[in-house]
């Protein structure tokens, strides 16, 4: 019912949209159907990407197939932007190219890479982790990409299970989830001569986010019970000129929080269907939530403008998109998005 | 509950007197010869179908398309030679029961039997019993149940039987079975070989089958003894040495490698006496894997139970018109994997069945079982049949029962997730069935309703991971028709069978279809022979169904329906008291029909293969 009524709504919005066009003045030439909006990352399978309009009145599912007539592979990981393009990464061992305003394929690169996670880009080049084969601990590695040609020209061995990437002042700032194990080191690359150093932070790093003050915030969702050797999860900061860290705000046992979004001066995370805001100038971690979600799994967060976009993933129907108002905790929208929703970005 | 039951009781009973005051005339039961005489004798209100030694010997596909082509059996298979699933009636392949020689064999990892893991070369009989079996068959036996037997000949004879296959996609399949009795002793021995390639081209894309190659090997070896008049001993055992690749989706390749060692080994004495008869089985069944999810590289996960069984069954013949059965069933699952540690669990079962068969025109079964289970509990199972014979050319049946199905090792014990609160899946249904006979025409009708609970389901949880639940309810309900017809002219003999079914499968809390049901399926079959020629047609009708729990149409949510069709031409070479020499071609997906059975899994385009087949 919900879907015929958004169905309903996009359908009546397009029609007003379109009738207005003639009336709007704005002189700029759109670059592509998929600009001002929100991007869906969906791990499937069969992967796809979603995207809803900025003003939320538009929604499109199966964007990347709609425009090429293929499929990406599964299982979809995680979208990088740089510059007008995209790039899509998917765990079987490819990253789709494409313009990011109109989601044609420009390219593909497959050699050099086995399973990887996530990508990031400094300059001409990009970073992306990769598991290698997730079942030996020794063998993972981060893919140099040029960019130019969309090859894989060099590696980068790091240690187990290397998850998000994030560039910051020619530097690589990797966080170890730890694959099919588990790992609680940071590695930073120095990307002009390759050289690592690790930072040792709570176990499971996953979520990164650069904040106000220019620190590196980490989140670590601690081993779970079931791994016979549980641990505290963490919010670590961490200077960035040194490598020091600054503080650690543990959680109590047997809370194991997985999703974290950064936006002016707030780390948003979630924690068992409640939503927590830390400030930058925090020295602990909030006692009460800012609000409650209904989500049967909470698999994806961002946050942009006052807004809570979270993702609640499903794997064997679609899935739905929640937007909430930070202010008052209210849902605001939601939109029914592929199947396996994960990520969430701003394009 | 205890209102339908006793609702079933009233239907029954008001039955039974139309039946005894209506009927006047005396027609023989068709007599089929199983050796799990439970099919036999306790399933007269049962739709029971046998393939017998002929149509098992005439096929040379695999057992997952026999049974597509001949049954109301829907199959879900990871494109050609890969995992292969049953499901009978709106129910899922956890819920149908696979028996081999009486006893279950469906894994006790995920509940399930791999069809693409039997080799039919090997087993003399199928027997497709629609409808719920758990009181004779155990867990899982919710939609039905598939049940492959060995029989041992005792009377003097030798025979050998070669058949040497090759076909597209480098496929060659070599199997021997040697069958030797006389009064005393009986054995038979079969080995089996298959590999393939199976790279065939995906249709209207310029890929192929990557990464599907296949290869196995079974072995087959059973014995009977007569130690006395009264005492027969039997020893059963099959093995299974598959090693296949997993291939891959049209938009993700695969490199994944798996490999299966089962076997199963049943040592039987039975003692026949004048109005009793005594079966002590003991088996020993042992499923393994390995799973590559990179075959070029030295890190597999595996997984692996062993179960013990022993169980005894005895019958006993109170009068001409009663008789009672008795089974006591002791299991013990020993596992091993890479997921789930060292786990064991144990079960015993008691079951008594009582069959009243007042005339030849009525036959009354009731039936009930309770098991007791290390892990949790289990509900008291029941069954009631009837059929009634009304005339010569009309059959009423009906049958009534609750089912169950019990957590597997993977729901239990898998880390993480494993969830030890489990209870079993709960099932009542009822079944009515009309079978209309005539010497050239068989026409059977029957409709049922299923409705089962506490359906057992992994799900993402808050803590981040997948965790079984007993959450979902669903029912089901449909009709099943099947139109056989027989004819001959002088020396042209032709036969005709179909099979169509309509079943709607919903999840209670959604009303929605679920997943892979389709509501249509149907297939026909028309076979010819005229001295040493025959030839047949085979078509395959399989209705769109839904790939997510959405209900939507399209590519991402639906899989859309294909027509599929067989033609096989065979010629009797020679034909002697001694010998026959058949040599058969077969051409399966002749109209080159593009589909998918499981999204994303093109199926095989056209192909052929040929047989030479030698009997002496």
């Amino acid at each position: 019912m919900k879907k015929i009524i958004y169905s309903i709504l996009t359908l009546s919005l397009l029609v007003f949209s379109c009738s207005n066009d003639d009336d709007l003045a704005t002189p700029s030439e759109p670059l592509g159907d998929y600009e001002n909006g929100i991007i869906v990352s969906t791990e499937g399978g069969p992967s796809s990407i979603s995207y809803i309009s900025n003003d939320l009145s538009t929604l499109e599912n199966q964007v990347y197939f709609n425009v090429n007539n293929e499929n990406l592979g599964v299982y979809l990981q995680s979208v990088g932007f740089n510059g007008n393009k995209a790039y899509i990464v998917v765990d079987a061992g490819t990253i789709t190219v494409v313009n990011r305003y109109t989601f044609e394929k420009l390219g593909e690169i497959s050699t050099g890479l086995s399973l990887p996670r996530y990508i990031a880009f400094d300059g001409d080049t990009a970073y992306v982790s990769d598991w290698a084969d997730p079942s030996d601990a020794t063998d993972d590695y981060i893919a140099v990409v040029d960019l130019n040609s969309n090859t894989v020209t060099s590696t980068i061995a790091v240690g187990e299970g290397p998850e998000q990437v994030l560039v910051n002042s020619s530097k690589l700032y990797v966080s170890h989830k730890g694959g099919y194990s588990t790992n609680n080191i940071v590695t930073v690359v120095n990307t002009a001569d390759s050289t690592t150093d690790t930072i040792i932070v709570g176990s499971k790093p996953d979520e990164m986010a650069i904040n106000n003050q220019g620190d590196l915030v980490v989140l670590s969702g601690g081993n779970e019970s079931w791994t016979g050797n549980e641990t505290q999860a963490s919010i670590t900061k961490i200077d960035m000129s040194d490598n020091s860290i600054i503080s650690a705000l543990t959680f109590a046992d047997g809370e194991h929080p997985g999703l974290m979004a950064y936006d002016n001066g707030m780390a948003y995370y979630v924690l068992n269907n409640e939503v927590y805001g830390l400030t930058d100038a925090a020295t602990a971690l909030p006692a009460t939530s800012l609000f409650s979600i209904t989500a049967s799994y909470a698999y994806g967060l961002s946050v942009k403008n006052n807004e809570l976009f979270l993702a609640d993933a499903s794997f064997s129907a679609n899935s739905t998109l929640f937007v909430y108002d930070i202010a008052t905790g209210t849902e605001t929208n939601s939109f029914a998005v592929g199947i396996g929703a994960s990520k969430i970005y701003f394009n | 509950m205890k209102q339908s039951i006793l609702f079933l009781l009233g239907v029954l009973f008001s039955l039974s007197i139309v039946a005894q005051t209506k009927l006047d005339s005396v027609q023989k039961l068709e007599e089929v010869v199983l050796n799990d005489v439970k099919l036999n004798q306790n399933a007269a209100g049962f739709k029971v179908t046998v393939l017998n030694d002929s149509i098992l010997s005439k096929n040379n596909s695999t057992f997952t398309n026999l049974l597509r082509f001949n049954s109301n059996i829907y199959f879900k298979e990871n494109g050609y030679g890969m995992v292969s699933s049953p499901s009978f009636r709106g129910t899922n392949a956890s819920q149908t029961a696979v028996i081999w020689n009486g006893i279950s064999i469906n894994s006790q990892l995920n509940g399930q039997t791999d069809f693409n893991t039997i080799n039919t070369n090997n087993i003399n009989q199928v027997v497709i019993r629609n409808g719920g079996g758990s009181v004779q068959y155990g867990s899982g036996a919710i939609g039905g149940s598939i049940h492959l037997d060995n029989t041992l000949d005792f009377s003097s004879h030798l025979k050998n039987d070669v058949k040497l296959n090759y076909g597209s996609f480098n496929t060659k399949n070599v199997s021997f079975v040697t069958d030797y009795g006389n009064e005393k002793f009986a054995f038979n021995i079969g080995i089996n070989y298959i590999d393939s390639e199976n790279d065939y081209k995906y249709l209207s894309k310029d890929q192929v089958n990557e990464n599907g190659a296949f290869n196995n090997l079974s072995l087959s070896a059973n014995l009977g003894y007569f130690m006395s008049d009264k005492d027969v001993i039997k020893l059963y055992h099959q093995s299974f040495l598959g090693e296949r690749e997993f291939s891959g989706t049209t938009a993700t390749p695969s490199k994944s490698k798996y490999e299966d060692r089962n076997s199963r080994s049943m040592l039987e004495w039975s003692r026949n006496g004048l109005s009793y008869t005594s079966a002590l089985k003991v088996a020993y069944i042992k499923e393994h894997f390995d799973f590559f999810q990179n075959k070029d590289s030295e890190f597999f996960s595996f997984g692996e139970v062993s179960t013990l069984l022993l169980k005894h069954n005895f019958d006993y013949k109170l009068s001409k018109t009663l008789s009672v059965k008795s089974i006591l069933d002791y299991n013990y699952f020993e596992g091993e994997g890479s997921s789930f540690g060292e786990p064991n669990r144990r079960a015993f079962s008691a079951t008594g069945l009582l069959q009243y068969n007042p005339n030849k025109k009525v036959n009354l079964g009731f039936n009930v079982r309770q098991d007791v289970m290390s892990n949790f509990k289990s509900p008291l199972l029941f069954s009631m049949d009837g059929a009634f014979r009304f005339s010569n050319h009309y059959k009423l049946k009906i049958n009534g029962s609750k089912n169950f199905r019990v957590p597997t090792f993977n729901d239990l014990y898998w880390q993480p997730g494993g969830n030890l609160d489990l209870v079993p899946e709960s099932s009542y249904q009822v079944d009515l069935g009309h079978v209309v006979s005539f010497n050239w025409l068989k026409f059977q009708l029957n409709t049922y309703y299923i409705s089962t609970e506490d359906l057992i389901q992994w799900q993402p949880g808050l803590s981040g991971f997948w965790s079984p639940q007993n959450i979902a309810k669903s029912h089901s309900y449909g009709a099943e028709v099947g139109v056989d017809i027989t004819k001959t002219f002088n020396k042209h003999q032709l036969k005709f069978t179909s099979n169509y079914s309509y079943t709607v499968s919903e999840n209670l809390e959604t009303n929605k279809q679920l997943i892979y049901v389709p509501f249509h399926k149907a297939n026909v079959s028309l076979a010819y022979s005229f001295n040493k020629f025959s030839a047949y047609y085979q078509h395959l009708f399989n209705g769109s169904v839904f790939t997510t729990a959405d209900n939507l149409k399209g590519s991402f949510y639906s899989l859309e329906p294909y027509d599929v069709a067989n033609l096989g031409l065979n010629y009797k070479i020679i034909k002697t008291t001694k010998n026959e020499l058949d040599l058969g071609i077969n051409i399966s997906n002749i109209f080159n029909e593009i589909y998918q059975n499981v999204a994303f899994r093109p199926m095989p385009n056209r192909n052929f293969n040929i047989q030479l087949h030698y009997k002496f």
